[in-house]
């Protein structure tokens, strides 16, 4: 059964405490990126490399720790840089992979507005494209598998309660 | 990151109910596999024909489970409804780049206070 694309806009603003210079380090250094970007208490870093340029590319490997809703997965995200204005602007595409099955593909667009001179004001815009592997049968059939089995659970806590 | 399994409270009362019956969540996994007829479910779960559509109407209420006719077979499939896993990707997007945000706030602050 072929699905048919869709897609989801959404749009973040963040203030942080710190100089413009200072903020837009944090993402065009990679060793600074890799600390607020990549790094994450659900997942080991496989891989994480990223070269900032127009035209650089951007590349990232997850695998979620044991415990996790998707405990042993892969996770990766490939893009590249399309627009660089220093300390302005910062637009990339990248898509996302699960088990290597691609779910997404998205534009992400980072403005920087200096509201002072140790505030910094961003706005991120996330564009995505989900296709057949953000709900495909293996996936749709993974969720309620899970699904079914937290109800269990929830249930055996219920009735042990009772 | 976050679990992709955060289910909006309201429409998972209904869902959660409708699936706390057994019988119900086997025709759920039945149909999870690709479509079946009514009377295949029913044989399959070894239910009467009127047991199957009670449980049935109860599955479609809560948009989880849709039917249609092919000739004279009523087929019952998944409804992406009660439970859009395209959802759960989108809230799994906006939340891992929200927690991203938070951890940056977090390295500045500390910078901050190193220099």
């Amino acid at each position: 059964m072929t699905q048919a694309a869709q897609f989801d806009t959404f749009t973040f603003e963040r203030t942080f405490t710190a100089p413009l210079a200072r903020v837009y380090r944090a993402f065009s250094d990679p060793r600074e990126k890799q600390r607020w970007f990549a790094e994450g208490e659900q997942h080991e870093i496989e891989q994480y490399d990223m070269e900032f340029k127009v035209g650089g590319r951007e590349l990232a490997c997850y695998r979620f720790k044991p415990g996790t809703p998707f405990a042993g997965v892969e996770l990766k995200s490939d893009g590249y840089f399309l627009d660089i204005v220093p300390e302005q602007r910062i637009v990339a595409a990248a898509t996302m992979a699960m088990a290597e099955r691609r779910f997404s593909a998205s534009l992400h667009t980072f403005e920087f507005f200096s509201d002072g001179p140790n505030t910094t004001r961003l706005i991120f815009t996330h564009q995505a494209m989900y296709g057949e592997g953000a709900d495909g049968p293996e996936l749709r059939r993974n969720g309620w598998q899970q699904l079914l089995d937290q109800l269990h659970a929830a249930l055996a806590v219920e009735s042990k309660a009772v | 990151m976050s679990s992709l399994h955060a289910i909006p409270a309201d429409a998972a009362d209904q869902v959660f109910t409708a699936l706390g019956d057994g019988t119900r969540r086997a025709i759920v996994k039945l149909v999870a596999q690709g479509p079946q007829s009514v009377s295949a479910l029913a044989g399959a779960l070894n239910v009467t024909l009127t047991a199957i559509t009670q449980h049935l109407h109860v599955l479609q209420t809560c948009g989880l489970l849709r039917t249609h006719k092919v000739g004279r077979t009523r087929m019952c499939e998944l409804d992406r409804k009660g439970l859009d896993v395209l959802n759960h990707w989108v809230a799994f997007n906006r939340k891992m780049w929200e927690q991203r945000f938070d951890a940056l706030g977090r390295i500045l602050q500390e910078d901050a206070k190193d220099s």
